[in-house]
């Protein structure tokens, strides 16, 4: 117990120096994100471009999150790597799913050719009650 | 080497305090990959039926309250830096801070239920209920259903981890308050915050998602 530096926070060995001002920075990036984000979408930004800005925005919050409110920045590996895997299975579900969807064509035969999936439905089942329209898709 | 040796807190199995705590994260680690991997199934089909049902589900989006969600996500970020500042205080050994930090940040938590509660009473009482019970027929097709199949599935699940979150907390912040933990070791403080941090980076990707189409 020296007296010399009675009032420094910071203690030999395990308590690393105070993040608080870092703390406080990410928090005030992550406000002016949320801001932003909310922001942009009122503009309607058409097609997919809308979706890949917020996207984009979230991902870089989620990756301030993980940095360093979840100490990523100064962890060991093992950790890294196990959230850094999680990502990779991540990409992969949501990506190949959405891959199998949006690569799918329409049925080709025309609706009033006799072979359309609701007239063979309805030959086999008889006709149903009017189902309810069919949104278009995409 | 150090004197952690004479720690409580080591379990006989672990050499040392710092091997014990690594162990501790790692195992926190993996099961928050598994939380991520399990909303990334819903945000899967989420992905799927927004593509599908694109008009359905921007039309059904822009019914729901966006304030709600925006301060709802300032208020969960918020709540993650007071859970950041009780492990630092938790680092710095005042207990008494940390604890208190925490049980802020539980009031937080405790806001954030209640505009979820009465976001939900909305959808109750103007029938946006998920599936067969979708009775608020303003959208044509099965659109505006899947949507609000898809809305109380992520944001009830996510709910549902703010809720364990505030119990996690709560737990944590009281050991903390009666001088549990120590500057050489305070794990625990640090995965409450972990589990904490993570319900806000799942709702960090909800609310662009359900709020801002």
């Amino acid at each position: 117990m020296s007296a010399s530096h009675a009032s420094t926070p910071a203690r030999h060995g395990h308590a690393a120096h105070s993040h608080v001002a870092r703390y406080l920075r990410v928090w005030l990036a992550l406000m002016v994100l949320t801001a932003l984000t909310w922001g942009l979408s009122r503009l309607h930004i058409p097609g997919g471009a809308g979706v890949a800005v917020a996207l984009a925005i979230a991902s870089v919050k989620g990756g301030l999150v993980a940095l360093f409110f979840m100490h990523l920045y100064d962890q060991r590996g093992a950790n890294r790597l196990v959230f850094l895997t999680s990502l990779v299975f991540v990409a992969l579900l949501i990506g190949l799913t959405l891959l199998d969807n949006a690569t799918r064509f329409p049925l080709a035969n025309p609706p009033d050719a006799g072979t359309s999936p609701r007239q063979v439905r309805d030959a086999i089942l008889g006709s149903q009650p009017p189902a309810t329209p069919h949104p278009a898709s995409h | 080497m150090s004197s952690g040796a004479a720690n409580p807190a080591l379990a006989h199995h672990f050499e040392s305090l710092e091997k014990q705590a690594h162990a501790q994260r790692l195992g926190m680690w993996l099961f928050l990959a598994t939380e991520i991997l399990l909303f990334t199934a819903l945000f899967a089909a989420y992905g799927v039926y927004r593509f599908l049902y694109a008009d359905a589900f921007s039309e059904a989006s822009r019914g729901l309250a966006t304030w709600m969600g925006g301060v709802n996500t300032f208020v969960l970020v918020t709540s993650s830096l007071t859970v950041a500042l009780g492990l630092d205080a938790a680092a710095r050994g005042d207990g008494r801070r940390s604890g208190g930090l925490f049980f802020l940040s539980i009031g937080m938590g405790l806001v954030f239920m209640a505009l979820k509660a009465v976001e939900y009473r909305h959808h109750f009482a103007s029938g946006e209920l998920p599936g067969q019970y979708y009775t608020a027929g303003a959208i044509a097709g099965s659109g505006g259903a899947l949507f609000f199949t898809l809305y109380f599935l992520i944001t009830g699940l996510h709910a549902f981890h703010v809720l364990i979150g505030m119990t996690v907390l709560g737990v944590i912040g009281v050991k903390s308050w009666r001088g549990a933990y120590s500057p050489e070791y305070h794990v625990p403080v640090e995965l409450a915050g972990l589990y904490w941090h993570l319900v806000d980076l799942i709702w960090i990707f909800v609310f662009p998602l359900i709020y801002l189409i």
